[in-house]
């Protein structure tokens, strides 16, 4: 099981890198999602991601009034990036635990194919091993 | 909801949890998770003197996926968090209930009220209870500004 069997089955939903945290929080419930894309503010810009667990340990955690809280300050930025796109699940996996997050980028040369999330790894576990049955 | 502040009392869901047992494979844990779209599964006790324990997909992830192992032949007694992570006071405000989560590293706690079981709350609680708390400020200012 490599790493193209798994990436972009969802695109993300964006947030613009303006918004603040209860912006993202709206977003995220609205469209039933636990991560959002934080777009770039220029070409120089990186992008970030923003998932439900940044808004509650680095924001309500702290006490932190979401309606005044930029976005930005509880997203990840830049992304945690993978373009191998031959390499097995398991490394996927490793360097998802490593990095202690769930979502990572894939992308191929240039071009963004989207995230894949621990939720993807398992689907794609248990449908090899139902393959081979 | 006291005083304005949202309290562990607000946010917290009693449901059953979806269960598997300790010596199923990590295969069927990961099938069940799939199929109910639930990714975390409770691990009942042997006998009284035993602890409950709880099986996430981040447990499968990082510790099955991660080290090349075959799920069908890792069984769920050897990667599940045992016991589970608790909380007593119903009247905490919901921040802390947060940083409980942050500090254990952890994306449901079990709640129990006087020795008894009362529920649970996971990431998607604190969400939805911040959530509909700031959409009724909103409302109230909503209705105050009709007023002037």
């Amino acid at each position: 099981m490599e790493l193209r069997d798994v990436v972009g089955r969802s695109s993300p939903v964006k947030i613009p890198s303006a918004a603040t945290a209860s912006d993202a929080l709206i977003s995220m419930i609205a469209n039933k999602t636990d991560y959002l894309l934080v777009d770039r503010s220029g070409p120089h810009d990186a992008y970030g991601v923003v998932t439900r667990r940044d808004l509650i340990v680095e924001g309500i955690a702290n006490g932190r009034d979401l309606s005044s809280t930029p976005v930005l300050e509880l997203a990840r930025k830049p992304l945690v990036v993978m373009n191998n796109l031959d390499l097995d699940i398991r490394w996927v996996a490793k360097k998802m635990t490593d990095e202690g997050i769930s979502k990572i980028a894939v992308f191929d040369k240039e071009k963004f194919l989207g995230f894949i999330s621990d939720v993807d790894i398992m689907r794609a576990v248990v449908a090899k091993k139902e393959a081979k049955k | 909801m006291t005083g304005g502040i949202l309290t562990l009392k607000d946010i917290v869901k009693t449901f059953e949890m979806p269960t598997v047992g300790r010596l199923e494979t990590v295969q069927s844990a990961m099938e069940k998770m799939l199929e109910i779209d639930g990714y975390t599964l409770l691990v009942p006790r042997k006998n009284r003197t035993d602890a409950y324990g709880i099986i996430t997909k981040k447990d499968i992830v990082s510790k099955v996926i991660a080290e090349g192992k075959d799920p069908r032949k890792v069984k769920v007694k050897d990667v599940m968090s045992k016991p589970l992570v608790i909380l007593t006071n119903l009247a905490l405000d919901l921040r802390y209930v947060a940083k409980a989560m942050a500090n254990s590293k952890v994306s449901t706690i079990a709640v129990f009220d006087k020795g008894d079981f009362y529920g649970y709350v996971t990431e998607a609680c604190i969400l939805d209870g911040v959530y509909h708390a700031l959409r009724r400020s909103k409302l109230e200012q909503g209705v105050e500004f009709v007023s002037c």
